[in-house]
């Protein structure tokens, strides 16, 4: 049977003595991994907006029939 | 049937279809198994009776230095790809998981110093395996570097592949390094091949959460090698028509 480990949320989030490098390595683990996300997803929206930039300036250059 | 399939994952418009849905679907899984994985490892697995709570760093560090070395091994199996068949992707593939790859790397340095600290008493010591697992890091910083340093795309892609199948001589060394050399870094923790030596409390989130990272890495190298297709093929008249649809 699995149990809650701790008797608290205090005694959970201070995991003593160890809390304060178990915590940091998770926090760590969500910033690098979520900015990578957000980074890749940066990428991927700057270069959707290169693209139509240059298919408007395509567009203005093209001779009228 | 036959050849068919190797072909069409050859063409970049057929890979970027497929793999927005499959991106979405690694997506929901990964947090899924990441949520129910980190959870139980955190707050409901069995306190170790020698590291106390220390090891629950075990549920990110195992993983990420799993995946680090994993992804390593795939950009070389696209290095390969790239010299034997030229295959446009194989290149995209590698230039995608070097990012993603360095990424896991870091945080599998970071996550295993700060372990060290309450196990060993230091950050760090040049240990074989810490040392081997910092290279990784600078090889795949390297090829982030060579890549962005080299104007021609298909130069750079075969620059990259040599770099990369050199660079596979350290993932052995990584692997065997606690054997070889008296290192301070414990002998893995998991082994596919053999029964853990804890109980099925302590492994089964870390098994979750495994599997949980993998699909995070695929979901990360999948939306990278989206907008490299993008940027590489931006001249084509499918991507201007994925542009328009959007």
């Amino acid at each position: 049977m699995i149990e809650f480990q701790f008797d608290s949320l205090f005694n959970f989030l201070r995991m003593a003595p160890h809390g304060i490098y178990v915590w940091p390595v998770y926090g760590l683990g969500l910033l690098v991994i979520g900015g990578l996300a957000i980074w890749i997803r940066y990428q991927h929206r700057q270069a959707i907006r290169k693209i139509r930039r240059i298919m408007n300036r395509e567009s203005i250059h093209e001779p009228k029939a | 049937m036959g050849w068919r399939w190797f072909h069409e994952w050859g063409s970049p418009k057929w890979f970027y279809d497929r793999a927005g849905r499959w991106q979405r679907v690694c997506g929901f899984l990964a947090l899924a198994l990441l949520l129910v994985g980190t959870l139980w490892g955190l707050g409901f697995a069995p306190a170790d009776y020698q590291q106390g709570n220390s090891y629950r760093i075990i549920y990110l560090h195992v993983p990420v230095a799993f995946l680090a070395q994993a992804l390593y091994v795939a950009m070389a199996v696209c290095a390969i790809v790239l010299f034997v068949w030229k295959m446009k992707l194989a290149d995209v593939g590698m230039q995608a998981l070097a990012v993603v790859g360095f990424g896991f790397t870091v945080l599998a340095l970071f996550s295993g110093s700060i372990w060290g600290k309450p196990t060993w008493g230091t950050y760090w010591v040049w240990d074989a395996r810490l040392t081997s697992m910092l290279i990784l890091g600078f090889l795949y910083l390297g090829l982030i570097g060579l890549r962005s340093a080299i104007q021609n795309p298909d130069l750079a892609g075969k620059a990259c592949a040599i770099l990369v199948l050199v660079g596979v001589v350290n993932l052995p060394i990584i692997k065997y390094s606690v054997e070889w050399w008296s290192a301070l870094h414990q002998p893995a923790s998991f082994k596919l091949t053999e029964k853990p030596a804890m109980p099925a409390s302590m492994w089964v989130p870390l098994l979750i959460n495994l599997l949980g990272y993998y699909l995070v890495a695929a979901y990360l190298v999948l939306a990278s090698m989206r907008t490299v297709i993008l940027d590489r093929e931006r001249g084509s008249a499918w991507v201007r028509e994925v542009i328009e649809r959007d």
